[in-house]
């Protein structure tokens, strides 16, 4: 029996492609790409909990933008001076994080007892609710003008206050939260929802609580949500309710799709792509989102499992090929 | 509240829970015949809508004329949006890659208005006016209320009984229905998967393109019209999702809360409609009329 | 005492069609138990009501002198009731190691955070070693568990299953659909099971070599219900095992 090996190697080449790729990203002069990209790895911590939900445990939901929103507005809140005061960035992410992971929990604990596509409209109902009240609830989301004048996040005296630092800083918490989720792959809760969405009847036999899993994944895709909304508000010192609308929703789900929904890398891509394409193509402005609508359709025709998939498809063949040739 | 607001609400409600209920009959049909949620299905609807507007005020075509040719226009669209949404994906590995599809056809739909009609909101005339072209109206309890209002509630509980016995009760639609449950045998003995798929599809945008057609002249020709279909989701969910009397049901209950909310709490009413929907959830989970149909999407 | 598993009176209905009637038998630790029938008895229903798939009408059900009649199936996977189907049942987007890790985390169910940590430290080859050399092939953890042949599926179900060190173990059919070497290897591995780990084995079989050759006592299921029970020979010998087991004369058998 062949040991399971980590390749020790390969990791650490991994690693140094990845801080040279950050590195050089962060030089880019032009500080609007910066920005657009910045953007694009927020949203991709966000999108991360929809690696959770579908990726790992097999469900689509659309909620990701609520829990964002809950953190943005959160953020925005405490740190614009609006109600009086404001408070230091860190602890503005850290109520954030529990408020979005709080939200999610409250709504998952009743609604995560329907399964599939029950849960996936429960859902849109979340979206939809929060979006209402974003828009026209004035004393805590400033009604249709948002909320402006958010102060930028200062870690330790340390300010934020350019594109230049804020990708920087991004790109470590988003390697971060991606190690993390990876890293839960190989534990029994990783295992467990996995269980769940491959077959969930052996889940049970294996002594899975199908439900309690599903909310505990729930609250941790909020947490994640409500982190991403409160860089999002602290970064655009400006948010308002389209932030987080239902056509916002289902931009996530393509986001997580184009790249691969249960790889992490491949979800950052997807973000970074869908992100950037409509600066880069800013040309054909009018035609931008016709266009993106039909790769978006050609995508799911030719390679379903995303960018990701396609990448482990052709490795498999090649090593396949490999060993084939070595067993010859 | 007096009779006649209550009177004027209540049909209010009823008009815009039967546009609902036929985006929601049209979604099931589809869920049943191909395992398919579609997100496009109120985008299939605002361009179906701009079509007839299209035809009828910009080249001023006469409705009976016109008549004909939007059913096969829409048609077309329809077998079109299968062609390119559904055939090429229904094999595919990945269960939620031709729901995503959907989704990305609801751009390009939406999009393709924006592109080739504007983004200026449009008319539609309604077929009830008055000599002086306003909307005709009747005396409801002391209320003005609209004629297109009974009209589309007439209209489309006629059109989706029509559907039903197509669909439930004649051989067609029974072929129709073994051809989706078992696609193999189906196949053995000789009902060709494409044609029904490509019939359902037809069927269900013509259903859908007429609800936008008959709530077009209350509201006005746009964009927005694409959003009817989440609160058709709602209806669909609450009524038991996968049953259609369940559907029809739950969209009227959806338009009636809306109606209501909408005179009490205006800029919430969205928040409400989804809010009755959870609560709908959280105690009644399977919907007010279980049925057995797989879910797959 | 000294019954791992107590069945008392149990019944199911399925709309009008009864699928287990007053059923009540009993299994001790490190005994296999055969339960036979012809197809449509009721047998894998029976199965399903012990895991917990299916909850039970009326009767009720005892692991270890703890009644579980209304537990969920997840919490009876953890309390010690094993099971295997018909069809295994695997995550077929996960690697066979994935897969196996299942059975592992299923003996020691620690807290979220802890198992993130990596604690409790298993060591899954240490423990695979030995049943894997009863069930006679050899794994490669890059494979996926789709590319296995359905033989090996089979055995690894069954592997999975002991891994998790369960009390009672519920074997669906192991054999359908093997060979001979391979069910010879089935025959080992239940006997490991029961013999060298003490655990109470209820084997669903059609194939009567493998089912007299293994088990200590035969429960007979017809129609939902038991209509014999008994050491294999005595059972079989019974006229009205043989007509409603392998048909009259005048119809073929299975």
């Amino acid at each position: 029996m062949k040991k399971k090996q980590v390749i020790e190697k390969r990791k650490i080449i991994c690693g140094l492609a990845v801080v040279l790729l950050v590195a050089a990203v962060g030089m880019i002069p032009n500080v609007y790409s910066l920005r657009v990209i910045s953007l694009a790895l927020i949203y991709s911590i966000s999108a991360f909990g929809l690696l959770l939900m579908l990726g790992m445990g097999g469900q689509m939901v659309f909620s990701a933008v609520a829990f964002m929103g809950i953190g943005a507005y959160t953020t925005a809140n405490l740190c614009s001076g609006r109600l009086g005061f404001y408070l230091n960035g860190t602890w503005a992410i850290l109520i954030s994080i529990v408020l979005g992971g709080l939200m999610a929990f409250l709504f998952g604990l009743p609604l995560l007892r329907l399964k599939g596509t029950f849960f996936t409209f429960a859902t849109i109902g979340i979206v939809q609710i929060f979006y209402t009240f974003f828009l026209n609830y004035v004393p805590l989301f400033g009604g249709p003008a948002g909320i402006s004048g958010i102060r930028t996040l200062s870690i330790l005296g340390f300010s934020l206050d350019s594109y230049v630092k804020w990708f920087y800083f991004l790109a470590v918490v988003a390697i971060l939260v991606m190690l993390i989720l990876n890293r839960a792959r190989n534990t029994q809760f990783g295992r467990r929802l996995a269980a769940i969405r491959d077959n969930e009847i052996a889940a049970n036999v294996l002594g899975v609580n199908v439900y309690w899993t599903r909310v505990k994944a729930f609250t941790i895709s909020g947490m994640l949500g409500g982190l991403s909304g409160s860089l999002l508000a602290m970064m655009a010192k400006y948010i308002a309710a389209d932030n987080f609308s239902w056509t916002r929703a289902s931009t996530f789900v393509i986001m997580a799709m184009l790249g691969g929904v249960n790889s992490a890398p491949g979800i950052v891509l997807g973000s970074i792509i869908i992100t950037v394409l409509p600066e880069v193509m800013r040309g054909l402005d009018r035609y931008l989102m016709f266009l993106y609508g039909i790769m978006v359709i050609l995508l799911m025709i030719l390679m379903p499992m995303g960018l990701s998939g396609l990448v482990s498809g052709l490795a498999k063949r090649w090593r396949r090929k490999r060993q084939a040739r070595r067993e010859r | 509240m007096s009779v006649n607001l209550l009177g004027s609400i209540v049909i209010n409600g009823l008009a815009m829970g039967m546009v609902y209920a036929m985006i929601a009959m049209g979604l099931i049909m589809l869920i049943k015949a191909v395992g398919i949620l579609n997100f496009a299905q109120g985008d299939l609807l605002m361009f179906g809508t701009f079509l007839v507007s299209f035809l009828i005020v910009d080249l001023e075509i006469p409705m009976g004329a016109a008549l004909p040719l939007v059913m096969v226009l829409w048609g077309l669209l329809g077998a079109g949006f299968m062609m390119i949404t559904y055939w090429p994906l229904r094999n595919a590995s990945y269960p939620v890659a031709p729901v995503v599809a959907t989704m990305g056809a609801s751009l390009v739909l939406s999009e393709g208005v924006f592109l080739i009609w504007g983004t200026w909101p449009r008319t539609m005339p309604s077929l009830f006016q008055t000599a002086d072209g306003r909307p005709a109206t009747v005396n409801l309890f002391g209320a003005e209320i609209q004629v297109q209002f009974f009209a589309v509630i007439i209209l489309g509980a006629l059109l989706m009984f029509l559907v039903w016995i197509l669909t439930e009760k004649l051989y067609v639609g029974k072929m129709m229905k073994a051809a989706a449950q078992d696609k193999y045998a189906a196949r053995l003995i000789g009902i060709p998967h494409l044609l029904t798929t490509m019939v359902t599809y037809i069927l269900v945008t013509e259903l859908i393109c007429s609800a936008g057609y008959m709530v077009a002249p209350i509201f006005a020709v746009t964009k927005s019209l694409s959003s009817l279909q989440l609160k058709a989701f709602a209806g669909t969910v609450i009524g038991g999702f996968g049953s259609i009397k369940g559907a029809v049901i739950g969209c009227l209950i959806v338009g009636l809360v809306e109606a209501f909310a909408q005179v009490n709490l205006s800029v919430y009413k969205e928040a409400v409609v989804f809010l009755v929907l959870m609560v709908f959830l959280i105690f009644r989970p399977g919907g007010l009329i279980r049925s057995k149909i797989q879910d797959k999407a | 005492m000294g019954q791992v598993l107590e069945l008392k009176q149990v019944c199911k209905k399925f709309g009008g069609v009864v699928t287990a009637q007053d059923i009540s038998m009993s299994i001790g630790a490190g005994e296999i138990h055969g339960l036979i029938g012809p197809n449509g008895a009721g047998k894998t229903t029976l199965i399903n009501l012990i895991s917990g798939i299916t909850e039970a009408d009326s009767g009720e059900i005892w692991f270890e002198g703890k009644n579980v009649t209304k537990l969920p199936a997840f919490k009876r996977g953890r309390l010690g009731i094993g099971r295997t189907f018909q069809v295994p049942r695997f995550l077929n987007n996960s690697s066979v190691w994935d897969n196996l890790m299942l059975g592992m985390d299923l003996r020691s169910q620690v807290g979220d955070l802890k198992s993130y940590f990596g604690i409790p430290k298993v060591d899954l080859e240490a423990e695979l070693e030995p049943l894997m050399e009863a069930a006679g092939f050899e794994l490669r953890w890059d494979d996926e568990i789709g590319s296995l042949p359905f033989g090996q599926l089979k055995l690894l179900e069954i592997v999975r299953a002991m891994l998790a060190k369960p009390k009672v173990l519920l074997v669906d059919e192991p054999a359908a659909g093997l060979n001979s070497m391979e069910i010879d290897r089935v025959s080992t591995l239940l006997n490991m099971a029961a013999k060298e780990q003490g655990i109470a084995v209820l084997l669903i079989e059609h194939r009567m070599d493998l089912v007299v050759d293994i088990c200590k006592t035969l429960h007979v299921l017809v129609f939902g219900k038991l209509i014999a029970q008994g050491e294999p020979e005595q059972v079989t010998a019974l006229p009205e095992v043989i007509e409603a087991y392998l048909g009259r004369d005048d119809d073929d058998q299975d």
